[in-house]
């Protein structure tokens, strides 16, 4: 696992230094997208329409577009500027809560944390206290000019952070259509369901349930490579890649000529001999 | 120092005492390409024979003197100074390698690379051959061209870029190059990327130079068992016959304070006209 950041939680008067991991990866196969006629990987290139030029990194700018085709351009200072005054690089706890007060649909992403110091009690006197009140921390994290609401609790021995959606990131469920209103159930049917419900409960054992489609998928990728059936992009070049080359030597060798350099010409080796 | 007597290199009977004052002499050199750059070095603490480790960020424990930056999430290690080197070389670290660009300039390598490295079984001559054609051919273009052991098994060769050209150009060019020396070169050069694939032929690796990837640095030993040094030569020297064995922690030196530093000038110079032509006719439609 590599950091992908290092900061502090603060913690009242407390300052615990730890380093963050992602704590998840998605295993999805991925795929190249390629010409179908050639089997060429696609290039993708940032290219200004009016300007008809490709545009470097250095030539971007983010600009917000607050009515169409209007902007209004953010530079590196300005988001600096307005970083906040929370200071860079930390995680502030303003709350603790019981973790089944946060309902799943605000968990994002989460995070392991480690303490930076090789001793961690700062890092374990928080561990301790959040286990021993079973509560867990709502903090603001100010990472790389963007600030994300978290919360902070104990996984296993570990000090976890998972980002969570602001209130207003989540929509409103009113928005759903055609829920039903009447929430009334025939009883019979609904013994049934429930019946049928607790027969099927179980322990959540997460390594029962494995990715199927994965597996089928690179099974079929193996076997296709095993079969050959495979296509390999363009290696043998178009002719003018020689032809370029050689008119390249020839101008040099004309351009020699005029200015009466012929010394400077190249020596013939015994290059090109097959081996 | 930790361990001053443990042997790093058993075969060529270097302790790590021996690897630290041989890094002190080599510093000037090995510091011109490391010093605005992050590193990777490899770590061998048991020696050439035993496990070794990567790094790249700074470790918790390491000296105030140690200078690091953050790029890209990772806080990078950055030798520096003579006293950087030494405690890398206390670690045991026994390679370096760099990236094709310094921090300053994130998207401009400072040259094109050609990294050659021999099949299984293929003799260091022949691939000394193939780098003598390739210079041959850049040379009647009008391209200056730089070449080096890269310590292991293969040769490297560099045109200075002048930091004008971005990855994607640099990547068109190797490409170009590439395309142009196995198709006129068939029996000497591949571009194969399956190893099974390539047969007896000398991979042209015009993939490996680009951002984020490195290549081993001047002047940086490897942990082969004679003690190695990825030392710049040149061509008349390769016309003459070499092999990587030649140039190794224990007699480095003397060719160093003769020779000076050949490969300055590929990060050093601006671009050849050769080049700048090149560029030109590549940009023109149908080329």
């Amino acid at each position: 696992m590599h950091t992908v950041w290092k900061g502090a939680i603060s913690f009242g008067l407390v300052n615990i230094p730890i380093k963050m991991f992602t704590a998840t990866e998605d295993k999805d196969i991925k795929f190249r997208y390629i010409h179908k006629s050639c089997n060429t990987p696609l290039n993708y290139k940032k290219v200004c329409p009016s300007c008809n030029i490709e545009v470097s990194e250095e030539e971007i700018v983010k600009g917000y577009e607050y009515e169409p085709g209007h902007f209004v351009v953010l530079k590196d200072e300005d988001f600096k500027a307005i970083q906040g005054k929370s200071g860079p690089k930390n995680i502030e706890i303003l709350d603790f809560v019981k973790l089944s007060e946060i309902d799943p649909v605000y968990f994002n992403k989460t995070y392991y944390l480690a303490p930076q110091d090789i001793d961690g009690k700062a890092y374990n006197l928080l561990r301790r206290a959040m286990d021993q009140t079973g509560k867990i921390a709502i903090a603001r994290v100010a990472i790389r000019n963007r600030q994300t609401l978290a919360a902070i609790r104990v996984y296993r021995d570990a000090l976890v952070m998972e980002t969570l959606f602001y209130a207003d990131e989540v929509r409103p469920s009113e928005q759903i259509p055609n829920l039903p209103r009447n929430t009334d159930a025939d009883e019979k049917e609904l013994d049934i369901a429930v019946k049928l419900i607790d027969s099927l409960t179980v322990e959540f054992k997460p390594e029962k349930y494995t990715n199927e489609y994965r597996t089928v998928l690179s099974e079929l990728i193996s076997r296709k490579i095993e079969g050959e059936e495979i296509r390999v992009a363009p290696t043998v070049p178009k002719s003018n890649v020689i032809d370029l080359m050689e008119a390249l030597k020839a101008s040099l060798q004309e351009t020699k000529k005029k200015t009466g350099r012929k010394s400077a010409q190249p020596k013939k080796k015994k290059a090109g001999k097959a081996v | 120092m930790s361990n001053p007597d443990k042997l790093l290199f058993p075969d060529a009977g270097i302790t790590k005492f021996d690897y630290v004052k041989k890094l002190h002499d080599l510093a000037p050199f090995i510091l011109t390409y490391t010093k605005e750059r992050n590193i990777t070095t490899i770590h061998y603490p048991d020696g050439v024979n035993g496990k070794s480790y990567y790094q790249k960020n700074i470790p918790d424990h390491a000296p105030d003197y140690i200078s690091h930056r953050m790029i890209d999430g990772i806080d990078h290690i950055i030798i520096d100074t003579v006293e950087s080197l030494l405690w890398m070389g206390n670690m045991a670290a026994l390679e370096f390698h760099i990236p094709f660009n310094p921090i300053g300039s994130p998207d401009n390598p400072d040259a094109l690379v050609f990294d050659l490295d021999p099949a299984e079984g293929q003799p260091f001559s022949q691939v000394v051959e193939a780098a003598l054609i390739i210079r041959q051919n850049l040379e009647s273009i009008g391209v200056k061209s730089y070449s080096k052991t890269s310590g292991a098994t293969g040769l490297q060769i560099s045109i200075p870029l002048g930091r004008k050209l971005s990855y994607n150009h640099a990547r068109e060019l190797n490409l170009f190059f590439a395309r142009y020396f196995t198709n006129k070169y068939p029996k000497i050069f591949t571009i194969e990327r399956k190893v099974i694939d390539r047969g007896k032929l000398l991979y042209f690796d015009y993939l490996q130079m680009w951002k984020g990837k490195t290549i081993i640095c001047p002047y940086s030993p490897r942990a082969t068992k004679t003690a190695n040094i990825s030392t710049p030569v040149l061509w008349e020297e390769l016309e003459k016959g070499l092999k990587p064995e030649d140039f190794t922690l224990h007699d480095i030196m003397p060719r160093l304070k003769q020779m000076g530093d050949l490969y300055k000038p590929v990060i050093g110079s601006g671009l050849d006209d050769g080049i700048k032509n090149l560029v030109q006719s590549l940009k023109k439609p149908n080329a």
